[in-house]
């Protein structure tokens, strides 16, 4: 009895000295860089996140796997951060076969895994609020005749509990989202449906609508606190004060069959890159283009001198810390693709080899 | 067709399932005299090439499997799955799912718009012969065959009288039902005239039940359980007319009727695919020469939740063939065979994809098959095919086969055999139709393949039979299609891939009047892969193994059969499988999978009454399909078949 008394008590010390040890909280292999959501090839279910640091070329791929021993079951549509959670979207091909992925962003060991039955179709997630995050949903699809069959929807993530709490009715192919002090502002994809959606951070309750015109896409804040939005083909300045329209741009070019994608702002918020290509139906149906920029100060946007003589399909972001702009290259959904890095000069830093469909990015501190 | 050696076959509704056939073995030798009394089958004309028939035993104890299940067990034959009881399409020799002819009596039943059949659509118990053919044989059976192909027929029975009957369910343990009803029937009519036939009835429900959870293992793998049903029905009429001067009118009618439905509990989510084929055949075998008109229609539909606009695919064929056989045979063992031939085929194609308007083809082929035997040491043969096709022509395409036996004796047989062939692909109906991504300049894919064999028997008794295979081949795939992420998906002849690879097979027989026994084994290499850069990015994929080809496959039968009891294994094992053409991420893992039969026969009077118990899966190993989703694990299934025969 006596030794089994020597024997807690040395134990309780030893875990006191732990604790201790604790508070310098070791480096966890997930703390650093920035994470490459690879969409995967859709109806292979093969979407994998991974982990490339600012400087360098090492990827580790497939982290999820890594750490849990078992694959995500879809692509991948999202990934955001709520402190020390990452929520990861996943969009299996199959009808009620999606789910989100909650693990501890510092580990990636998983923590909860909300079911297919509670989120179908999955697009964008932001971190709202130090508890909560929305996720921007299309719910079921239909056929070619009539895809979004459904009203969308915002899930409210509450990373306390790891639940949804709260389903937002929101228009049709619901997708992007930008938070704007208390407010999140929902556009849309595809549906053709031509309003901003507002939805009250607080209370989770729609405030307004805003209408912009056809499949709004948000870009975000620029250095001014005006929100920008590309919809019916036009790039609007929005107050969101007032919530008024105050100004509409087209961008013009030489090419008119030319369109514009993947619209991102810089790190200072004063220029706005964006992608700008064309099938060359005279050349076999080519995909053509270059990656351009315009600052948010211009009160005529002309597509002349690309600022990337480049075309990337799998997406556009900046690093807030280093303003580098990263862009996903996609050789083909049956290969792994490659990130460009480029300063904010447009000056070319490297190249680094990810996964199938590089397509978001998320940057760690 | 008739041939002598008819009487010998047994019936494969009948007799059969008793036990093994004399065919158990491939390519019974039958003498020049025997094989050219009236048609010659085109098989005949494949020397040097290795092909396989399989036994009407296999055929009778697989009547509720799928063609796509029982070859995944013919290394090797690889199937792209989509799930079980989906899609499900095959990798022949490391060649695409396009790159294998499936003919029914004689006719190319490859879906037109994609160029491939979907093997989960086929069940066994639909034609009553079927012969593998390993590498191209385009030149004997025209477009598709340059991997392999798999020739299935629907056989007259004269040799039996009356009627029987036959009745089979069987219900699986995965909430999987069969059942299948027919008659069987000869009589002779008039004077000269015999009348046989054949009417089929089959049915399945499929829903492979394996719960809603994700399925794991001690490895760790998960993949999901993926809701289905699938409701098969089908019909099959083969009806003969035999005159005694051996002229013969066939109709042959294949009906077939497949509906997946995904998410089948959730109106919401349901992601339906129905599949519709209805093939007649009407032949006449007159002296030497064959008339032939087949119609084929196939129809696709694709729908979701309430199935209220599904797109449609819609496709008829109309094909007329005029065969002459002629020979000059100066013994029994030393001869020439020459067949000559032509056919037209008129496509009709209403598909969604195409625009509105319907799009017609029309194609043509002409072929001369030369088959010389010198001696039974030494056989060739010559064959030329040219095939026209509105808008361009595929190249013409020969093959020369040499089959040569070094070594013989009273015991032992060793021969070796080489084969030179083109082959050609004529691009599917999507491929030069879909509207903007298909490309009506599309070339035809060609092959070029070129293989050694050598094939030793062994008979030391009676009582123990072996023969011991070895295959190599390469064969260089050129013009590949490829609809390119570059262009929009715009179909392009962008690629070139060369398969190459060596195949060994064994097989062992004992008899003894107690017992039977048999052990047939499988092993195939194949390397298959990319030649030709096409992009920037190609370098990332040159010489890599092409996606869903395992390196190595073994596959094996085991079978016991004393009186009234049989007992079967089947086994399986397939290398890892990439999934990316630059390996990059995790590939499929390998996987090893057995079957296994118990049949006990009970004779009742002239009837007989079977009873199946078959295992799947025994080991129940996790393995996923194309789309990461976990296949069958281990289920149960019991059959009953009841064979009913008239009284003599």
């Amino acid at each position: 009895m006596k030794i089994n008394s020597i024997l807690v008590a040395l134990f309780t010390v030893s875990l006191l000295a732990s604790c201790e040890k604790n508070e310098t909280e070791p480096l966890q292999p997930y703390d650093t860089g920035v994470i490459v959501v690879n969409s995967g090839n859709f109806s292979d279910n093969n979407g994998t996140l991974s982990l490339i640091q600012r400087t360098g070329q090492t990827t580790v791929t497939d982290i999820f796997q890594k750490e849990n021993m078992r694959s995500i079951s879809g692509g991948l549509s999202g990934y955001a951060e709520v402190n020390d959670k990452g929520i990861i979207l996943v969009d299996n091909s199959t009808a009620g076969k999606d789910a989100i992925e909650i693990v501890n962003a510092r580990t990636f060991k998983t923590v909860a895994t909300i079911p297919s039955v509670e989120i179908e179709n999955p697009r964008t997630v932001i971190k709202v609020s130090e508890t909560k995050a929305y996720v921007s949903a299309w719910d079921a699809t239909g056929d070619f005749s009539n895809f979004y069959k459904n009203p969308g929807y915002i899930a409210v993530l509450d990373l306390t509990t790891n639940k949804i709490v709260k389903k937002i009715a929101v228009q049709n192919g619901a997708e992007s989202l930008a938070l704007v002090g208390n407010e999140v502002y929902v556009g849309n994809t595809g549906s053709g449906k031509t309003i901003l959606t507002v939805i009250d951070v607080a209370s989770d309750a729609i405030k307004q609508t805003i209408e912009v015109g056809r499949n709004p896409t948000l870009i975000g804040l620029d250095a001014s606190n005006k929100l920008w939005v590309y919809a019916a083909g036009e790039l609007q300045k929005i107050n969101t004060s007032s919530k008024t329209v105050e100004s509409k741009l087209k961008i013009t070019a030489s090419n008119a069959s030319k369109s514009p994608s993947s619209f991102v702002l810089s790190a200072d918020k004063a220029t706005i890159y964006y992608t700008f290509s064309f099938y060359d139906a005279a050349d076999g149906y080519v995909q053509k283009g270059e990656t351009y920029s315009f600052s948010t100060t211009s009160t005529a946007i002309e597509a002349k001198t690309p600022f990337i003589n480049r075309l990337f399909s799998g997406g556009l972001a900046v690093d807030p810390q280093t303003g580098d702009l990263y862009a996903g290259l996609v050789p083909s959904y049956k290969q792994a693709g490659y990130v460009f890095r480029y300063k904010s000069n447009g000056t070319l830093i490297d190249s680094v080899k990810a996964e199938i469909a590089p397509s978001k990015f998320f940057f760690k501190k | 067709m008739v041939r002598r050696t008819s009487t010998v076959l047994v019936s494969v509704l009948g007799i059969a399932l008793a036990g093994f056939s004399p065919n158990c073995y491939s390519q019974k030798e039958q003498t020049l005299c025997e094989v050219t009394v009236t048609a010659v089958k085109p098989e005949r004309f494949m020397i040097g090439q290795k092909v396989k028939d399989i036994d009407s035993t296999q055929l009778a104890q697989n009547r509720f499997t799928t063609l796509a299940n029982f070859l995944q067990f013919q290394s090797p034959i690889a199937f792209k799955s989509y799930g079980a009881g989906q899609l499900a399409t095959i990798s022949f020799r490391g060649t695409s799912s396009s790159h294998t002819a499936v003919l029914w009596n004689g006719v190319n039943i490859n879906f037109p718009s994609l160029g491939q059949s979907d093997f989960s659509t086929l069940p066994m118990s639909g034609f009553d012969e079927m012969t593998i053919q390993y590498g191209s044989a385009a030149s004997c059976v025209g477009t598709d065959a340059v991997g392999g192909s798999i020739l299935l027929r629907s056989v007259p029975k004269f040799n039996q009288t009356g009627l029987q009957a036959i009745a089979g369910v069987s219900a699986e343990s995965s909430k999987n039902y069969a059942g299948q009803a027919g008659l069987r029937f000869y009589y002779p009519v008039a004077k000269n005239w015999k009348i046989s036939g054949k009417t089929l009835f089959y049915g399945a429900d499929i829903r492979n039940d394996f719960g809603n959870d994700p399925i794991q293992n001690r490895k760790g793998a998960q993949y999901p359980v993926e809701p289905m049903q699938t409701l098969q029905k089908g019909f099959v009429q083969d009806i003969y007319a035999l005159h005694s001067n051996g002229n013969l009118f066939s109709l042959n009618a294949w009906v077939t009727d497949n509906n997946l439905t995904i998410q089948p509990n959730s109106l919401s989510l349901r992601e339906i695919t129905q599949t519709k084929a209805q093939r007649y055949v009407l032949s006449y075998n007159v002296g030497k020469t064959l008339l032939r008109a087949a119609y084929i229609n196939d129809v696709l539909d694709y729908g979701r939740a309430d199935n209220t606009n599904p797109s449609h695919t819609d496709i008829d064929r109309y094909l007329f063939r005029v065969e002459h056989d002629f020979s000059w045979i100066k013994s029994c063992e030393r001869g020439t065979n020459l067949k000559v031939g032509s056919e037209v085929t008129h496509y009709a194609a209403q598909v969604d994809g195409y625009g509105k308007e319907l799009k017609t083809e029309n194609r043509a082929e002409f072929y001369l098959l030369l088959r010389y035997q010198h001696s039974l040491r030494f056989s060739s043969s010559l064959n030329l095919r040219q095939a026209l096709v509105s808008g361009y022509n595929p190249p013409f395409t020969p093959s020369l086969g040499i089959d040569y036996r070094v070594f013989s004796s009273p015991t032992d047989r060793l021969n070796l055999t080489t084969n030179i062939a083109y082959s050609y692909r004529v691009p599917t109906l999507n491929e030069r139709y879909w509207v903007n991504l298909g490309n009506p300049a599309l070339q035809p894919e060609i092959g070029f393949n070129k293989e050694i064999g050598a094939v030793w028997k062994r008979r030391t008794s009676e009582h123990f039979h072996q023969q011991y295979s070895i295959n190599a081949f390469h064969n260089l795939i050129d013009n590949w299609t490829y609809w390119n992420p570059d262009k929009n998906y715009k179909v392009e002849n962008l690629q070139q891939v060369l398969a190459k690879g060596i195949e060994i097979e064994t097989s062992h027989r004992f008899i003894t009047a107690a017992w039977e026994a048999t052990a047939q084994f499988q092993y195939a290499l194949t390397h298959s892969s990319q030649q030709k850069a096409y992009g920037p990015y190609t370098q990332d994929i040159l010489g890599k193994q092409l996606i869903y080809v395992p390196r190595h496959s073994l596959s094996g039968t085991l079978g016991v059969t004393s009186g009234a009891w049989s007992f079967t294994v089947q086994q399986l094992y397939n290398s890892a499988r990439y999934i990316t053409f630059d390996h990059s991420g995790r590939p499929f893992p390998s996987y090893y999978l057995m079957n296994a039969w118990a049949t006990y026969q009970h004779k009742l009077k002239q009837h007989r009454l079977h009873f199946q118990l078959q295992g799947n899966n025994l080991t129940n190993t996790l393995y996923p399909n194309l789309k990461k989703n976990a296949m069958p694990m281990r289920s149960v299934s019991f059959n009953v078949i009841f064979i009913f025969n008239q009284k003599k």
